[in-house]
């Protein structure tokens, strides 16, 4: 079993800036801990420190136990990295070291095969051997069965970006935890994967002996796993002893006693200020009390020495302002609407204010049916139309806007779209700011994070003035308290809300269910229905 | 990479019958890389040096995987026996 002890760890990003100061913290042996915090407070950064990636400006980081580590970007690697590459990657160093040898010394031999290279491969094979390199391909076969289902032998060269997302998170979360590694920092592991690969990836969590630190913002994966939690925010982190059930109180709890220690030590110096004031007074007038003047001096000196405690972290300021407007009473009508080749037709009525949840299989139509209700060309068969004064604002997954990718989002607010009118840079930056946007505002698209960019499409919406919102997985890259400031703006909104989600705590906000089931049917549902398995197409 | 190998430890270090001459070596990748080798240098070398290199090459060859012997033994004979013609 391993742990891992992260002692004082300080680190100032390039520009100056400490994104970390003083923290401390430590994941027991067989903790499961959910590091959370808004999108940019600097988890990634953290979870690269104790990896090893970077090196802290002070403090130290202490653990036992192998150290395995699934980095947040796989799920999208799209370059020629085979599966076996992967595989070697998440290995312990000593296969990884003893893998790089072999190889090399079989590149010699292909160039030179002499006696010497004969040799040299010889003992790379036994040093292979030696660092429990034939074991590692044994554990590889079981996990490329479990993942993909086929051998390792049939994929190991096999191209990563031939591999769903969803199929290369299992992959690298398959052989961490059948591996030897007993820590494992899993940065976003649920990113990719659907509803039942994510209760897979709770359950194997649940059951694993090993000591995990995880980033996710899915609460209903920290809500099941997690048995404390590591909150990053304000430059520095803390922990929860408890699960995330109880996580709100306790930060809000926390929140407030930092601010009364503030308040009290804010009050504690103003007394003592005034104090060497009164006595700086009576010492002009009366020798006798230099004595006490001085003292109080070196007191006040001490106090100011000491410091104030830290202050409360501030609040994300995330204020959403959906508010849409009264439509027909009618808002969604569709006829024997079958989207050519996605499902089977169907009939539906949407009503002004219903909350409806669009759920079901990976590849289903969801999207395309979200598509065409916001009046894109989307092949289909059937009738579909929108009521009166029902006006679509489409909130589509961060990827599919390549033609925002080199505008800042101040431009995209100044020009407006057809449907939405532009506003000056006044007006913009006073919008990005109710976002938390406005030190993004000049950024190009494609250098904000995922979570930034979520809101800001969430933020167009607002300025569209739609009565009807069509989400596709608007939570995904949002962090937890941006998927709650969502949620309280939907709450608000005066409208109807159609959103496309896999997740399960946002679902559960949503008045009823259309699912779109892996055998082309779609039906309705009262309750989430999160079973649908992935649709089986000849590729 | 050859990497089809049975995993295992590594080959069995020659037993010493008399605490200084190592015994010969017998085992399969020594038989099958004799087999194939005579056939393959018949009328070029004696048989008997044939056997002679193939069992110091297992022997030099000691501490390597089991399952990866028969490929190394025949390999580095196989060049061994080359340079003797040569």
């Amino acid at each position: 079993m391993g742990y891992v002890d992260v002692s004082a760890v300080r680190h100032t990003l390039s520009d100056g800036r400490l994104l970390l100061d003083d923290v401390n913290f430590r994941v027991g042996e067989g903790a499961r801990a959910a590091l959370v915090g808004e999108n940019g407070a600097g988890k990634t950064t953290l979870l690269r420190i104790i990896a090893g990636d970077l090196v802290p400006e002070a403090g130290s980081i202490a653990r036992t136990g192998g150290l395995g580590v699934m980095r947040q970007f796989i799920g999208s690697v799209r370059d020629g990295t085979t599966v076996q590459r992967l595989l070697v990657d998440l290995s312990p160093p000593a296969v990884r070291a003893a893998w790089d040898a072999l190889e090399a010394s079989e590149l010699t031999l292909m160039e030179t095969d002499d006696e010497r290279s004969q040799m040299a491969y010889a003992d790379a094979l036994a040093q292979w051997g030696d660092a429990g390199g034939y074991d590692a391909e044994v554990t590889w076969d079981t996990v490329t069965v479990a993942a993909l289902g086929v051998p390792y032998d049939r994929c190991k060269y096999r191209e990563l970006n031939t591999l769903s997302g969803g199929e290369q998170k299992r992959l690298a979360l398959e052989a961490l935890l059948r591996g030897p590694d007993e820590v494992l920092l899993l940065d976003e592991p649920d990113n990719y994967l659907d509803v039942p690969g994510k209760r897979w990836l709770e359950d194997r969590l649940l059951e694993t002996r090993k000591t995990v630190l995880f980033v996710s913002h899915d609460r209903e994966l920290l809500a099941r796993v997690a048995d404390r939690v590591v909150t990053v925010e304000g430059g520095t982190a803390w922990v929860h002893g408890g699960g995330f059930a109880s996580y709100h109180d306790a930060r809000a709890a926390r929140h407030e006693r930092l601010a009364e220690l503030r308040r009290r030590w804010d009050e504690e110096h103003q007394r003592l200020v005034d104090l060497v004031r009164t006595l700086q007074q009576q010492a002009a007038n009366s020798p006798d009390m230099a004595n006490r003047y001085h003292a109080m001096q070196t007191r006040l000196a001490k106090f100011e020495a000491a410091g104030p405690p830290p202050e409360r972290p501030p609040e994300q300021k995330v204020a959403m302002r959906l508010r849409g407007g009264r439509t027909g009473v009618r808002a969604v009508m569709a006829e024997q609407l079958e989207l050519t080749g996605l499902m089977q037709p169907f009939d539906l009525e949407v009503w002004y204010g219903d909350r409806v949840g669009v759920l079901g299989a990976n590849g289903a139509g969801k999207s395309h049916f979200l598509r065409l209700l916001a009046g894109q060309d989307v092949a289909h068969t059937g009738g579909c139309r929108l009521g009166a004064r029902v006006v679509p604002g489409f909130f589509a997954q961060t990827h599919a806007h390549p033609e925002w990718q080199d505008r800042t989002p101040v431009d995209l607010l100044w020009h407006g779209e057809p449907d939405r009118p532009g506003v000056d840079r006044g007006r913009a930056m006073a919008a990005l700011r109710r976002y938390g946007l406005a030190e993004a505002g000049d950024q190009v698209f494609r250098s904000l994070s995922g979570g930034q960019q979520a809101r800001f499409q969430i933020l167009l919406l607002e300025l569209s003035g739609a009565t009807l919102l069509l989400l596709d997985e608007p939570t995904d890259n949002l962090d937890v308290l941006s998927a709650e400031a969502l949620e309280e703006a939907l709450a608000a909104f005066d409208g109807t809300v159609l959103a496309v989600t896999h997740d399960r705590w946002f679902a559960r906000s949503f008045d009823r269910f259309l699912v779109f089931g892996s055998d082309g049917r779609v039906y309705e549902s009262t309750e989430p229905v999160f079973d649908e398995t992935r649709v089986a197409r000849a590729r | 990479m050859t990497l089809a190998v049975p995993p295992g430890a590594s080959g069995p270090t020659p037993e010493r019958s008399d605490g200084c001459r190592p015994a010969e070596v017998t085992d399969s990748s020594v038989d099958q890389a004799v087999d194939r080798l005579h056939v393959e240098y018949a009328g070029r070398l004696r048989p008997q040096l044939v056997v002679r290199v193939v069992r110091d090459c297992r022997k030099d060859l000691g501490g390597s995987p089991v399952g990866a012997l028969p490929e190394l033994v025949e390999r580095l004979a196989r060049y061994r026996l080359d340079r003797h013609i040569a």
